[in-house]
């Protein structure tokens, strides 16, 4: 996990010197492992906060359009985090205090768990947090805790992603997840995708930010 | 006298227009209720009445997802990994209702309507509804494939009824929308009457 640490906080100093000069806010710089620098959800803050509702990507590539019905290249989720900063920070600088929910489907057959699809259930929301450095219009949030693989009962730490880029959500709002014990994420790493990466742009669904809570 | 009445209807207009234009209400106003329904089968006839899974969203605003490994009511509808999901949160203007319904391999009437995917994706905001991400794939009904229809389209089923592909309902505030739906008839002396129905794949998603 140290070593996940590392590379994702690697990944991430471009992107934190950049916007250090214009954004005093506390950061601290959790960047998706993917490889190559994340240009946004870099410089977050602890503030109340609610994000809702649910929908459908279609991953890869997690542009606006879908694919063919007949692939079965999409996932279908519900989600919601209510942010109630408590002013700790978790052991990767994480705001603590949040509760909410994670429902996610993945339809794509290659990713069939035991005979069904591979289905992700949330048993904890421990933290969230406000992104300051995104394209999210309404808002974007970064938040995570632990969920259950329903397939084999296996339980792993989870991050979301999660954009509230105007109305219709349906080609605006973005979502992406990444579990960090198991190679497992639908994440768009893509700069030039809305509305922020490493959130996949939705194909149905709404996300929404609620500044209050 | 008419010119004094047109000046002061444009007054009028000016000052009131303007605080119409804003989708979201200001905070004090009438709270919106958020409401969202989804269901991955259901029958409904003279012998059987069963809807399964079935989520709703619970009215202080939360999200409920339940699912079945295996849908099967004997001789009228068969399916498989069959989730239902309804998220609603009221909140004035940022109130959101979002539900849909996924399934695997439908099979209808022994065979007379198949799909192996069925998507239904209802979605609701201050904004407006839609029914963006629904979807089915390898669907056919009779045997005749019939590739993503559009809202609303009617297929007659000689002998059975009809069935409505992509069946999309404007609701108060909302919307309905059911990718499979058999409306069974009975045909008699007396001619055509309704004999239940068949519903696959509907979510349903409102604000008001």
């Amino acid at each position: 996990m140290n070593t996940l640490r590392s590379l994702a906080a690697l990944a991430a100093i471009p992107a934190v010197v950049l916007l250090a000069s214009s954004c005093a806010q506390r950061d601290n710089a959790v960047a998706p492992n993917l490889g190559t620098p994340s240009f946004h959800f870099n410089v977050f803050t602890c503030t109340g906060f609610k994000m809702t509702g649910g929908g459908r990507i279609d991953f890869p590539p997690g542009t606006a359009d879908k694919n063919p019905p007949a692939s079965h290249e999409y996932e279908t989720f519900g989600a919601h985090v209510i942010a109630e900063p408590n002013g700790q920070t978790d052991e990767l600088g994480h705001c603590e205090g949040a509760k909410g929910s994670l429902e996610w489907v993945d339809h794509r057959p290659e990713y069939e768990l035991n005979g069904r699809p591979l289905n992700l259930h949330s048993i904890d929301v421990t933290w969230a947090e406000l992104a300051t450095d995104t394209d999210c219009e309404e808002g974007g949030v970064h938040w995570g805790g632990t969920l259950v693989i329903k397939n084999t009962g296996q339980q792993s730490r989870f991050e979301v992603f999660d954009c509230d880029n105007g109305e219709p959500g349906a080609g605006h709002d973005g979502f992406g997840i990444r579990l960090l014990d198991y190679p497992y994420e639908v994440l768009c790493p893509d700069p030039a995708l809305p509305p922020a990466e490493p959130s996949c742009t939705l194909t149905g669904g709404n996300r929404q930010f609620h500044p209050t809570h | 006298m008419k010119i004094q009445n047109l000046g002061r209807g444009l007054r009028f207009a000016a000052m009131v227009l303007p605080l119409t234009w804003f989708a979201r209400p200001a905070f004090g106003q009438a709270q919106r209720t958020a409401t969202a329904q989804a269901f991955g089968v259901s029958v409904s006839t003279a012998l059987v009445n069963q809807k399964t899974p079935s989520a709703t969203a619970p009215a202080e605003g939360g999200m409920v997802q339940t699912d079945a490994a295996d849908v099967s009511i004997t001789g009228l509808v068969s399916a498989r990994d069959a989730y239902a999901l309804a998220s609603g949160w009221s909140d004035d203007g940022y109130s959101d209702a979002v539900s849909s319904a996924s399934l695997g391999q439908v099979n209808i009437l022994n065979g007379l309507i198949t799909a192996n995917g069925v998507l239904a994706l209802a979605t609701t905001t201050a904004a407006g509804s839609d029914a963006d991400g629904s979807t089915l794939a390898d669907l056919y009904v009779n045997g005749v494939a019939i590739s993503a229809p559009a809202a609303n389209t009617r297929v007659n089923l000689p002998g059975v009824g009809y069935v409505v592909l992509n069946e999309q309902i404007a609701t108060g505030g909302g919307i309905t929308i059911n990718m499979i739906h058999v409306y069974l008839q009975q045909t008699g002396l007396l001619g055509t009457k309704p004999a239940g129905e068949i519903v696959v794949g509907s979510a349903t998603s409102s604000v008001n």
